[in-house]
């Protein structure tokens, strides 16, 4: 006897090739937007990264957002502050699993509306990063990573995220250029 | 009956209910083999058609329709008459503020309880007495795992994909009760939200952490009092996104609302009696404020069976409780 079931999934993967914003030859000029979700001391790392892309590398601005919470998309307002002002843009921290997942898509929205964007995220989350990249078709959008023994959850010392900023600081600079 | 979904063909009921495990979308337990009659028929007690969307979870592109939903609920093991109540639960947990993909793919591993209100209760055996929180039930155990299903299978949340709870939680495998609304003389929850008591009722409420409230003192005030010292051992932090709603439920058992009632307690009153000590700052590591917009944050919800003095916490990840109207 033959038996028939129906598949309970909705699949993985839209079968299409993301396209990524394209790339500026520099930062120099460029506004680089921040869309920090706040997950614990990483709003520190990433004003180090502004601040030392700023001086290093002559940025025209920074646009720094805050999200209302560490996986939610940022608020319409926030979305439109970025979109009006960035030109380039870094997301995460990717340290937990919604949050995580959630800077991962901030950053593919970000390329979607033309502003190359890189992902910032822990050694324990990359699976799953990388399964959000999967669901847009970007299977090889590059994300920065940060291993242990820093903490997933950036609960870190002020030295540490200054040392985590410098430490990424090259990575981000080659995500956002070509 | 039509359907969009892929098929599958086994040879055999053993090959079907094996192939599941191969397809990878069961819990890990043993699933109905969702066949095209029996998704046809819980469709069909539903009242409802498959391309109808329930919900989204906008950060996975995830579209929830009925069919899927119905799928899931065959697999899970429910009859067609507990399907209304199925999806009245999908969508709740769909509502933007039940925060479906952050309440998913935390590392903290947060559950869903499914609480239902009103006479469907009776109609289907949703039981809100004796060990609800349990196995034994199969309204309860089968509508709480249809749940799951549709968060692992619809909406994406597979372990060690876009699941990332560090240890999960045996919650995850279903969680669904009734509010025992005939043991007191309270307002049941549906009502306080503004439903009519002849009203059926899913109210979903994500789980950060599951406190138990055990004190055998006769005292109502030292009842009370064990209750928010237990809320407060880890406290609750505001949430800009969540806001205003995120709110905590406080499950009471018979032996605390048999002694509470008699002191003349009500929900209301008991709500007003704990926020202030709630809201408290921050005392000490196991003190801690629990962050409360108004008493009208503390949902009660009266269930269990007699015999230990005994309560419970839902303490809420990143969301705020959601209901919906059960319609049939």
């Amino acid at each position: 006897m033959s038996i028939v079931t129906l598949d309970p999934t909705t699949g993985f993967g839209s079968g299409e090739e993301f396209p990524l914003a394209p790339r500026p030859e520099s930062l120099k000029g460029q506004v680089l937007g921040v869309v920090a979700n706040g997950l614990g001391d990483s709003e520190a790392m990433f004003d180090a990264i502004a601040a030392a892309l700023t001086d290093a590398d002559g940025l025209a601005g920074v646009c720094k957002v805050v999200k209302h919470s560490v996986a939610v998309p940022p608020q319409p307002e926030q979305w439109a502050e970025l979109l009006a002002h960035a030109t380039v843009a870094v997301t995460g921290f990717g340290g937990c699993g919604s949050c995580s997942t959630r800077s991962m898509r901030d950053a593919l929205d970000l390329e979607a509306a033309g502003i190359p964007a890189v992902c910032v995220v822990h050694s324990a989350l990359e699976p799953a990063v990388r399964a959000m990249a999967r669901l847009v078709g970007a299977d090889e959008y590059p994300v920065i990573v940060i291993d242990y023994p820093h903490n997933p959850t950036a609960v870190w010392t002020k030295e540490e995220s200054a040392m985590l900023a410098a430490q990424v600081l090259d990575a981000v600079r080659l995500r956002l250029t070509r | 009956m039509s359907f969009v979904s892929d098929t599958h063909s086994f040879d055999s009921f053993e090959d079907a209910l094996e192939g599941q495990f191969e397809l990878g979308v069961t819990d890990g337990l043993p699933v109905v083999p969702p066949t095209p009659e029996r998704v046809a028929a819980m469709l069909a007690a539903g009242d409802i058609a498959g391309e109808t969307i329930l919900g989204e979870v906008p950060t996975r592109d995830v579209v929830v329709t009925a069919e899927k939903v119905a799928i899931n609920a065959v697999m899970a093991g429910c009859l067609p008459e507990y399907f209304p109540v199925v999806l009245a639960a999908v969508r709740a947990f769909l509502q933007p503020l039940a925060n479906a993909h952050s309440t998913t793919a935390t590392l903290a591993g947060a559950a869903h309880a499914v609480i239902v209100n009103g006479p469907i209760r009776h109609d289907i055996g949703v039981h809100g007495g004796q060990a609800c929180f349990g196995p034994g039930f199969r309204p309860n155990a089968t509508i709480g795992r249809a749940l799951r299903l549709v968060i692992r299978n619809v909406c994406r949340t597979v372990p060690g994909v876009l699941d990332r709870a560090s240890f999960s939680w045996p919650l995850r495998y279903s969680f669904c009760f009734a509010e025992d609304e005939e043991a007191t003389a309270w307002t049941p929850l549906h009502v306080k939200l503004g439903y009519e008591r002849e009203q059926s009722v899913v109210t979903i409420q994500s789980i950060m952490r599951l406190f138990q409230v055990t004190e055998f003192a006769p005292e109502s005030e030292e009842i009370l009092t064990t209750a928010y010292e237990v809320a407060r051992h880890m406290g609750l932090q505001r949430d800009e996104w969540a806001g205003d709603g995120r709110s905590v439920v406080l499950v009471i058992g018979p032996e605390h609302y048999r002694r509470l009632v008699a002191d003349g307690w009500t929900k209301e009153s008991i709500a007003d009696w704990m926020y202030p000590r709630l809201v408290a700052d921050t005392a000490g590591k196991f003190d801690q404020k629990v962050t409360l917009a108004s008493p009208d944050n503390i949902w009660i919800v009266t269930a269990g069976g007699p015999g230990i003095a005994q309560s419970w916490w839902f303490i809420p990840h990143l969301a705020t409780p959601t209901h919906e109207l059960i319609l049939r």
